[in-house]
């Protein structure tokens, strides 16, 4: 066989493997809707430009048109500077996606890197590691995320930071421990024996290995770092005003909401909905991954 | 599937139904959830301390004023009227005479004499947090069981003001020292409310004092409940849980208007906000930039959205009704093409990148997006920081700041109070003078007011020093908030303090 040839059939075979979870995934329905809607989310927060311009609508003040209804001017109406609220929940969406997902990224390469060593090696490691991670864990992930963004300042970074580190606890440990389950296996033996690298066990085999827990949990994980940053912007510790973010949408609207349900009404949705159908997703996701589970 | 359809067409009927009633409930009075001789008043924070040397704060202002009395009172209309004191004289340029009303009782039973002045006044020249209210008195000096004497050190013409501040109200040694550190949490005073139980965080209940000097009170007990949340203040008088509520926010004042069964009680106050600017920090330091940033900001826009109108433009540091104020200021109007002139002529065309502090009152936020959004027009990039309070007061006092969002009430209605802590360069920082504020000739000024007694020179003084300061510009001037107080239509005779503390001595409950 020639060298074209393995790399032909390697590919088919990942390709296999990968359609076979995305054809289960596709057989349930909740995840399907889950993914939809992410989707639209996502689609909304790449071209937010394109629908609204950020400057000349999603932060500027018109102040003779505040606290307006849901109108054909402005489809979901407009909040208490005048500021149209869809531009807003669309720019808003930029923000928490991309919140969420780098702040869980932050965390599953620091945890993953973490639980992978302390899974792999065993012994001191081990037990120095996942010794810090439970006083990481003894602290609420929100309180913890309070602490940093307060000493830290508040910006966009900072509020990444501080959702990601407050969340490598759970990464480590799912690493952890799908490492221990396979570091026994046959084929990283044999890994071994022909005088691999740990480095390079570590990448080529033991993670790859490890990927489907890390996923779904990268899943679940994106929904709670955007509502861990919406809470943090709640409580006025989210990134800069006027930059639009959905807790602080909420938390700016709660004053009016007898007079004007739709300001903090239109931001609750978008979070929940975000949330919600993250969730249908990762679920979805585990059982694809894990088709063991179901039966 | 007709089933269904039924079931739903009875949930939609049921839905519209209920909110349909539930639309109209209301449009008749509101009945008192309370006891027929119980006031239920509800504020925005609970108390600090019931030690009116412990602290400066406005809650617990509200609340001392009931249990306590100072030796002189100012009325709704500023005007100073004899309290303990029946009367009093000037006897010469640093003594004061008060002579004191005679058995008035305590409500330990103690009986109130010329001693327990002395011992207040001690006490308060002690304590870090008031002390500066009694200013440069210097010693309290016991005539007999019923005059007294205050010396001072200097001059001091607006003393009379300042021991009508609910700091400078009379305790009682003997309470004091029985209580020690608890007394906060004990206090006895010779009010017409007696302090009876206080549940930390929740409410504070007082009951009429029955030997009261000037009569007993016709309410029989007055709860102070601790209600955050604006929005839940005006629920709370809608469902005739709260009698009389503090600070209805701006949004929520027509529907109490509407309401029936309610009014609204709207006055002045002599409060002012302003965005102040630390003047010994580029830019700020070049007083183009800071004029500049006056003719650049819309105050009236701010008042319009953010106080839903509740406001006065402030083109002086002073309110009208404070001794002192000088209303011939034209001050800085809204003006973008002369606050981009002045921006060019300090050199900074093309604006420069700054912040604004402020704490998480919504209100303030408010103010400081539409500041930011007002300075973009003349290239000022203005970062908005929400500081915690406790840290707000610590890092502007100790200069780290640009721009500051904060307020002032002048407590005592007079120019001294109002202008010297805030403007003297004595006073920087921590004191009041955030701005670190330095002109020579303002403190000459302001020295002349407060130890000048001939009351036409300390005006002239002080609306010299006001010209000055407005020229100079350390602060944009914001507004003269005007304040307000939702009430159950029963209620009567309740009137508006302009230092924001309410008497509750003359409300009755109608039936």
């Amino acid at each position: 066989m020639s060298d074209k040839a393995v790399q032909k059939n390697t590919s088919k075979k990942k390709k296999g493997q990968w359609s076979e979870v995305w054809r289960r995934l596709r057989r349930n329905k909740m995840a399907m809707l889950g993914l939809t809607i992410i989707s639209i989310f996502i689609l909304l927060a790449l071209f937010a430009d394109v629908i609204a311009d950020y400057d000349e609508v999603a932060i500027k003040m018109n102040t003779s048109i505040r606290l307006q209804g849901p109108s054909k001017d402005h489809i979901l109406g407009t909040d208490e500077l005048g500021r149209d609220i869809f531009a807003r929940i669309i720019h808003g969406a930029r923000v928490s996606l991309q919140v969420g997902i780098i702040a869980v990224g932050i965390a599953i390469i620091i945890g993953g890197t973490l639980g992978a060593i302390a899974g792999f090696y065993g012994g001191k490691f081990d037990n120095i590691i996942m010794r810090a991670m439970d006083i990481f864990l003894a602290i609420p992930s929100i309180l913890l995320a309070i602490a940093i963004v307060s000493a830290l300042g508040t910006s966009m970074l900072n509020l990444m930071i501080a959702v990601g580190i407050s969340s490598i606890p759970s990464y480590a440990r799912i690493v952890r421990a799908s490492v221990l389950s396979i570091k026994d296996q046959e084929y990283i033996e044999a890994a071994r024996a022909i005088g691999a690298k740990d480095t390079r066990i570590i990448l080529k085999h033991i993670i790859p290995n490890s990927l489907a827990p890390i996923i779904v949990q990268g899943t679940l994980g994106v929904a709670s770092a955007i509502l861990s940053t919406a809470g943090l912007s709640f409580i006025g510790l989210g990134i800069q005003k006027p930059a639009p973010e959905w807790g602080a949408m909420l938390s700016s609207g709660k004053d009016f909401i007898r007079q004007s349900w739709h300001v903090t009404t239109f931001p609750g949705i978008a979070i929940m909905l975000t949330i919600l159908s993250l969730n249908l997703l990762g679920d979805g996701l585990r059982d694809a991954l894990d088709p063991r589970l179901k039966q | 599937m007709f089933k269904n359809k039924k079931i739903l067409s009875l949930v939609i009927t049921i839905l519209t139904l209920s909110l349909v009633l539930s639309a109209c409930g209301g449009s008749k009075g509101i009945t008192r959830k309370n006891p027929a001789d119980t006031l239920v008043v509800a504020q925005g924070a609970d108390a600090k301390s019931l030690d009116p040397h412990a602290t400066n704060d406005q809650p617990s202002s509200r609340v001392m004023k009931q249990i306590y009395n100072t030796l002189v009172a100012s009325t709704v209309d500023m005007e100073i009227v004899p309290a303990l004191a029946e009367s009093w004289e000037s006897i010469d340029e640093l003594t004061w005479e008060f002579k004191l009303a005679s058995g008035v009782k305590f409500h330990n039973g103690e009986e109130f004499k010329a001693s327990d002045v002395k011992f207040t006044y001690d006490r308060m020249l002690a304590s870090p947090s008031v002390s500066h209210i009694l200013g440069p008195v210097k010693e309290i000096k016991v005539v007999d069981d019923y005059t007294v004497q205050i010396i001072t050190s200097e001059p001091f013409a607006p003393l009379l003001s300042h021991l009508t501040h609910t700091a400078s109200s009379i305790l009682n040694e003997k309470a004091v020292t029985a209580s020690g550190e608890d007394y906060g949490q004990n206090p006895v005073g010779t009010g017409p409310f007696a302090f009876d139980t206080w549940q930390s965080g929740d409410r504070i209940t007082l009951k009429a004092s029955e030997d009261y000097f000037q009569g007993a009170a016709a309410v029989k007990t007055v709860v102070f409940r601790n209600v955050p949340e604006g929005t839940n203040r005006t629920v709370g008088l809608e469902t005739g849980e709260v009698d009389i509520a503090y600070d209805i926010e701006p949004i929520d004042k027509n529907l109490v208007i509407d309401n029936a069964g309610l009014e609204l009680i709207e006055g002045p106050s002599l409060s002012s906000q302003y965005l102040g600017f630390n003047t010994q920090k580029a830019p700020f330091d070049n007083v183009k930039v800071r004029q500049a940033i006056n003719y650049a900001v819309d105050v009236q826009e701010i008042i319009d959205v953010v106080l839903e109108k509740a406001g006065e433009v402030a083109k002086s540091p002073l309110m009208e009704l404070i001794f002192g104020s000088n209303e011939d200021i034209q001050g800085y109007s809204y003006d973008v093409e002369k606050a981009k002139e002045l921006m060019k002529e300090a050199g900074f065309e093309n604006g420069f990148k700054t912040s604004i502090w402020t704490n998480d009152s919504p209100v303030r936020v408010r103010i400081a997006e539409i500041v930011q959004a007002q300075l973009k027009e003349i290239g000022i990039e203005a970062n908005i920081e929400v500081v915690e309070w406790g840290a707000f007061l610590d890092r502007t006092s100790a200069g780290e700041h640009d721009m500051f969002i904060l307020g002032w009430t002048t407590v005592t209605g007079d120019a001294d109070y109002g202008l010297y802590a805030l403007y003297h360069s004595s006073q920087h920082g921590d004191a009041g003078n955030r701005f670190f504020y330095t002109n020579p000739e303002v403190d000459k000024l302001l020295d002349i007011g407060k130890t000048e007694v001939d009351t036409d020179k300390r005006l002239a003084a002080y609306k010299e020093a006001q010209e000055i300061i407005v020229a100079d510009a350390p602060q944009l001037f914001l507004y003269f908030s005007t304040q307000n107080v939702g009430e159950n239509k029963a209620i009567k005779g309740f009137q508006l303090h302009p230092a924001g503390h309410h008497s509750l001595y003359n409300v009755t409950i109608e039936q």
